[in-house]
């Protein structure tokens, strides 16, 4: 249940006793202990695409931190972020992410658009970031699951790979909003389905603890450049898990 | 109110602290002690424990009342104790309030403003505060008292009704229940979209036949003969789904351990009361009525005593407990979670809870104290005038 961040705390504190200084000196490396990058399932299909050089089609679908406003134009969002990570490790294959991520809607809203929005596009990999807005609404987790479910089912059916991404951290919303349960629905699915649950909510945490990314700090005007950052280590990230579940 | 001739069960007092603590330490989010808790061995949680030793305790106290001053004496008694609630749960959403409306002024992360809108409702406030008068609006962990009030609100009716005949209240209250579970209906919440986290159309049973349970024996209808038979099958069940549980919460820590009957049983529902939950909540039950005995002698001992205060003044330390709660997860987000902050802060509270509750236990045993000097003077001064 709560094994990530237990392990986080450990890598935390790991991290402190050998690289005192590097975490606050190179934002930019994106560092997450290494546990938060295990990877245990594979991506067959997108790994038969890669394989072959053909073109990967991936439909990254989402809530209001997958389209990125946050940041400013599209290009600053996680999932076109994660296409440029990729096209550096598969320099040979043509690669696209199409961003489909809407605002404030809950899972099951979302897999209502998995017709129109994904399949449509005919991807070899769905990577579905979903929960906020679901423990923001306090959907009965349940109801949270079974979307879960219908939406895994729709990609598995059609030989579509899936990834799911959970929240993300704020150390102040915890206060008020408890995502305990949502995550623990979400790491529960995945496993039950062997479905890749890329660790957003911890890595955020881990960033946050190390003070990596600290927007107390900073003026008005610098967040979003802040939040482009963030954007780019998830992005980046993202596409290391992708690289290590196809090798 | 201790009476002679038939002593408190201190059973349900000492249950009742026990669950009090357990609710306390479960909404901590990420606590490590809620490793400990009742959660992580049994489909149930505290809250189970709480809403049934309620019922069954109203059942014996306001009984009494019942039948000693009659139905109105009685049901005043009743709506008082929800009005005390009532008031009890508007303090804690205006402290709920101010750490929201502090959160939301202190934030300032742009990744956020779109999707984290719990602050929403502090942009229509004239209709968020009508809403949580109404018991409609329940924010996190603010979702249990609004249950106990209406629970209490209805119970007047149930009380009579259990005069009359017990099955008279038991067997429409299942019903709802029964509905509840097939039609799975929920019951709407502000602000829109969100439902009621305890279903008070399915919770209702469970503190329905705590009362009846609780009548019964006021009654003085012995339990023993059907318990001595369902006791080896409430046994059976409850080490089962005990084993099923542990196995999962192991398998949340250690994958590879495997979750027996995860697919087929996960999610839990507990918005609806799942049969699951109630099935195995009543082996619980069963088990421990057998096993503690009344005259258990631990209930009397130094250890218990705290546990047995919380119990008695449940609604002062259940209130404390949720705010203790918010305060408790409040330091930790703002300044460290490290596993040493999280424990100082569950010992921190759990001791704020005993040292209350002692102090509420000495207050009322003065308020209860005869004071016969000053009424003895008062004589002697008219003897004297």
């Amino acid at each position: 249940m709560r094994r990530r961040s237990l392990l986080c705390l450990a890598g935390a504190a790991a991290a402190n006793l050998v690289l005192p200084t590097t975490s606050r000196a190179e934002p930019a490396a994106c560092e997450v202990p290494p546990e938060l990058l295990e990877v245990s399932v594979k991506l067959p299909h997108l790994a038969e695409r890669l394989g072959a050089r053909q073109p990967v089609t991936i439909v990254a679908v989402g809530g209001a931190s997958t389209k990125g406003a946050a940041a400013g134009p599209p290009d600053l969002a996680y999932p076109h972020r994660l296409q440029v990570a990729l096209a550096a490790y598969y320099p040979a294959v043509p690669i696209v992410v199409f961003n489909k991520g809407v605002p404030r809607q809950s899972t099951q809203q979302m897999v209502e658009r998995f017709p129109t929005d994904v399949i449509a596009e005919d991807p070899i990999l769905v990577v579905w970031e979903a929960g906020i807005s679901d423990a923001v609404r306090g959907i009965e987790i349940d109801d949270f699951a079974a979307a879960l479910q219908a939406g895994i089912d729709q990609a598995k059916n059609r030989a579509i790979d899936i990834v799911l991404v959970d929240m993300q951290f704020s150390r102040r919303t915890s206060t008020v909003i408890n995502f305990e349960q949502y995550l623990n629905a979400l790491r529960r699915v995945g496993d039950l389905n062997e479905v890749y649950l890329f660790p957003r909510f911890e890595m955020m945490r881990y960033w946050s603890e190390q003070n990596v990314f600290n927007f107390d700090e900073v003026a008005e005007d610098e967040r979003a450049r802040l939040a482009a950052k963030v954007y780019d280590c998830i992005g980046r990230t993202l596409a290391q898990a992708i690289r290590t579940a196809v090798e | 109110m201790p009476e002679p001739s038939t002593p408190r069960d201190l059973r349900l007092d000492f249950f009742r602290g026990v669950s009090l603590i357990l609710i306390f330490i479960d909404h901590i989010p990420e606590n490590i002690l809620s490793y400990f808790t009742l959660q992580a061995v049994a489909f149930f949680d505290a809250a189970e424990v709480f809403i049934f030793i309620s019922g069954f305790t109203a059942a014996l106290v306001y009984g009494r009342r019942l039948a000693d001053k009659g139905a109105l004496y009685a049901t005043a008694q009743v709506l008082r104790r929800a009005w005390q609630l009532y008031v009890a749960h508007i303090f804690l959403f205006v402290l709920f309030i101010a750490e929201v409306s502090y959160t939301a002024t202190v934030f300032n992360n742009p990744m956020y403003n779109e999707e984290m809108r719990v602050t929403d409702f502090l942009e229509e406030p004239h209709i968020a505060v009508i809403k949580a008068l109404l018991l409609e609006f329940q924010p996190n962990f603010l979702d249990i008292l609004p249950l106990y009030i209406l629970m209490l609100v209805i119970f007047p009716a149930i009380l009579l009704g259990m005069q009359r005949h017990w099955l008279l209240v038991l067997v429409p209250s299942a019903i709802v229940y029964l509905i509840v579970q097939i039609f799975d209906i929920s019951v709407p919440a502000y602000p829109e979209g969100h439902v009621w986290y305890f279903n008070p159309l399915a919770w209702q049973f469970l503190f329905v036949a705590g009362a009846v349970l609780g009548n019964r024996l006021t009654q003085g209808k012995s339990l023993a003969g059907p318990m001595r038979l369902v006791y080896p099958v409430a046994a059976t069940v409850f080490l089962a789904a005990f084993t099923v549980k542990v196995s999962w919460t192991i398998h949340g820590v250690w994958e590879p351990f495997p979750g027996l009957f995860l697919k087929e049983l996960w999610p839990v529902n507990k918005n609806n009361l799942s049969p699951i939950r109630l099935v195995t909540f009543f082996a619980l039950v069963l088990l421990v009525a057998t096993l503690v005995p009344r005259q258990a002698r631990f209930l009397g001992s130094a250890a218990a005593r705290p546990l047995v205060q919380c119990g008695q003044q449940s609604l002062e330390i259940f209130c404390l407990g949720i705010l203790l709660s918010a305060l408790g997860h409040f330091i930790l987000a703002e300044y460290d979670s490290a596993t040493v902050m999280q424990l100082a802060v569950n010992a921190a509270g759990i001791a704020m809870m005993f040292l209350t509750a002692k102090m509420i236990d000495w207050y009322k045993a003065l308020d209860r104290m005869p004071v016969p000097q000053p009424a003895a003077a008062r004589r002697g001064d008219k003897v004297a005038r």
